[in-house]
């Protein structure tokens, strides 16, 4: 196991080294004018000096290598440039709408793949049944709308007519309360800083503005790892030592959730990674139709105003918690199946 | 497989679904005749006021934000939604396959480079670097399209790339290289009509996420420009209606409701058809 672990972060700067260039590469689909405001540190030096003299003054007209390493060496400084639509530098509004995501996210991922899971066994087991057909339905519905569609329907249905669920992340009262000096920030997440604090108000408004995101993002993942759950437990019942738990004379319940669930699981463990991807991209939809004020929101108004630093933040800040959650879902994986980790 | 598709209740209604959607991609002219004749994606205008108003004799579907005709807009998404669709899936698809094949024939160093430049692309989600790309291009339709081939074609050389490894140990690939026929004769005429099928199917059940994608662009504002017929675009109008009034808070239902239901209809039937597809083709469910 601990080999394993050292062969996959051996590969890591590999990786971390692809996702640079890539980043790099976009950015030479720019103009050096236009790549000056990915280098600045506040708007007083557009002010204060000509494009010309800034452009030298980054050597932006430098050969590519020595560019791309100079643009290395100001990341590792954690300097992304001025964000413009953001009014601050692109690390402090990282930093600032990160933790909205993580919380929504966090929020989000239990009621998904703990529901997904059930539906997906309910579905194999009741193979073929009008169960199963009615699931499957419910599933390819969910797959195929849209989750900004989905998500100015719920929106529409549980603020507008019913006035359970509104947007944002917190309501008028409970975000000056946030805001104030007696409430202590600990993390940026408000219902784990609301705890920490002991208001429950907050803490429960919070998490009314967190359950319309949920309930959208959670029908159109149950979805997808419904129908993985259901094909790979398909896959199992046919296997010999299902046959041979079944001779025993082990009830039907215990061969299911011993022999063939937690056998079933290992592949749905695989596309985990697969889901973070797309949750991470759905989150810059749910985010904007909830006027959800994290990392999301963030890159769709950047892009709505063509603000390219903040944009191409974001977009490395998501590549490096990508390598990052990939390399614990591997890890995970060989945790769970030990065929990976002793090939 | 052809009867089986239409014997299946579930995929015979994805298959009515896409035949009603080229028909009306093929009648728009005659189904909303445009009032620009040389711009038909231009979504006519009936006042300037920004307050939707409800469907009418003249307007079946209402007129969204900005008095746009969401009957017209729809009718003519509709052939947006095949044209994004179809050329974005066709580009990824031939570039995957290109790709896939060199990669899967050549092998050795070639092969570990072209499937590194795979595992850098693939290591952004779809969705996000198709907004960066999107952006730097500068915004509309042709640089959405762009983008989302740029990111679109990597499971497709995967996929080439492993169906090719399987078929080029045969025995008749060996032969035609014994007799000194070309590289490149060999792929084209040997390797790629064997391999190729389950690229194409993979690429004929992506259509509807691609249109998915394409209007999610459109909603955030990086896609189609204002007043073009794009489904994304028409829902986007709807996002400043959602609550209504106060006494009747579902009043601007037809925003909304309309141009979803273009969406979700024209993904639907795909996905239909495609996991009949899959039903069909993968032993182990069926049996």
């Amino acid at each position: 196991m601990v080999n394993y672990i050292i062969r996959r972060l051996l590969l890591l700067p590999l990786v971390i080294f692809g996702v640079t260039i890539m980043i790099f590469g976009l950015m030479q689909l720019l103009s050096p004018y236009q790549l000056v405001s990915t280098y600045i540190r506040s708007p007083e030096e557009l002010r204060n000096q000509d494009l010309d003299a800034l452009v030298k003054k980054y050597h932006l007209d430098d050969p590519f290598y020595i560019r791309y390493g100079r643009w290395l060496n100001n990341l590792a400084h954690g300097n992304l440039g001025w964000s413009e639509s953001a009014n601050m530098t692109v690390n402090e509004a990282i930093a600032s709408r990160f933790p909205a995501t993580l919380e929504l996210v966090l929020f989000a991922v239990i009621p998904v793949v703990f529901g997904g899971i059930l539906l997906g066994s309910f579905c194999a087991v009741h193979h073929n049944d009008p169960y199963d057909h009615a699931a499957r339905i419910f599933a390819i519905v969910g797959w195929s709308l849209p989750d900004f569609v989905f998500g100015l329907i719920v929106l529409m249905f549980f603020y507008g007519v019913l006035g359970w669920f509104p947007p944002g992340r917190l309501s008028t009262w409970a975000d000056q309360i946030v805001m104030s000096k007696a409430f202590i920030r600990y993390t940026g997440m408000n219902t784990v800083d609301a705890i920490l604090n002991g208001n429950w108000a907050v803490f429960w408004d919070a998490i009314r503005h967190l359950i319309a995101p949920t309930i959208t993002l959670a029908y159109l993942w149950w979805a997808f790892i419904m129908r993985i759950t259901r094909s790979s437990m398909l896959d199992v019942f046919n296997k010999d030592y299902v046959t041979t738990a079944r001779a025993k004379g082990l009830p039907e319940s215990v061969v299911i959730k011993k022999h063939v669930r937690r056998n079933a699981l290992i592949p749905v463990a695989t596309v985990a990674g697969l889901m973070v991807l797309g949750l991470l991209g759905g989150v810059v939809i749910i985010e904007s139709v909830f006027d959800y004020k994290g990392i999301g929101l963030l890159t769709a108004t950047a892009a709505q105003q063509l603000d390219y630093p903040t944009v191409l933040g974001t977009t490395m800040f998501y590549g490096m918690l990508l390598v990052i959650i990939n390399l614990v879902v591997d890890i995970l994986y060989a945790f769970i199946d030990p065929r990976v980790r002793l090939e | 497989m052809w009867k089986k598709l239409v014997r299946n209740p579930v995929s015979l209604l994805g298959l009515i679904l896409v035949i009603f959607f080229i028909f009306v991609a093929l009648a728009a002219p005659w189904l909303a005749p445009p009032r620009y004749p040389d711009e038909p994606y231009r979504i006519p205008r009936y006042g300037w006021s920004s307050t939707p108003r409800p469907p009418s004799p003249e307007h079946p579907f209402g007129l969204t934000q900005g008095q746009y005709d969401i009957y017209y807009g729809i009718v003519w998404g509709t052939r947006t939604a095949f044209r994004v669709g179809l050329i974005v899936v066709g580009a990824s698809c031939l570039i995957g396959i290109i790709v896939g094949s060199v990669s899967a024939y050549y092998g050795g160093r070639l092969d570990e480079v072209l499937m590194r430049i795979v595992d850098i692309f693939l290591s952004f989600p779809f969705l996000i670097a198709a907004v960066v790309l999107t952006t730097i291009l500068g915004k509309g339709l042709d640089k959405v399209m762009i983008a989302m081939v740029a990111f679109g074609w990597m499971g497709y050389a995967r996929l080439m790339r492993g169906s090719i490894m399987a078929i080029k140990q045969e025995e008749y690939v060996l032969a035609a290289k014994a007799c000194g026929v070309r590289d490149f004769k060999i792929i084209l005429r040997h390797i790629l009509p064997n391999s190729i099928f389950p690229v194409l199917i993979q690429a004929s059940m992506s259509l509807g996420s691609v249109v998915i994608t394409a209007s999610s662009l459109s909603f955030l504002g990086v896609g189609a420009p204002e007043g073009y017929a794009d489904w994304g675009q028409m829902i986007s109008f709807a996002r400043n209606w959602l609550l209504g009034t106060a006494g009747n808070p579902l009043e601007y239902w037809y925003t909304v409701i309309y141009p979803g239901l273009a969406i979700v209809l024209f993904v639907l039937a795909w996905n239909l058809i495609g996991d009949a597809f899959r039903d069909i083709l993968d032993p182990k469910i069926r049996a």
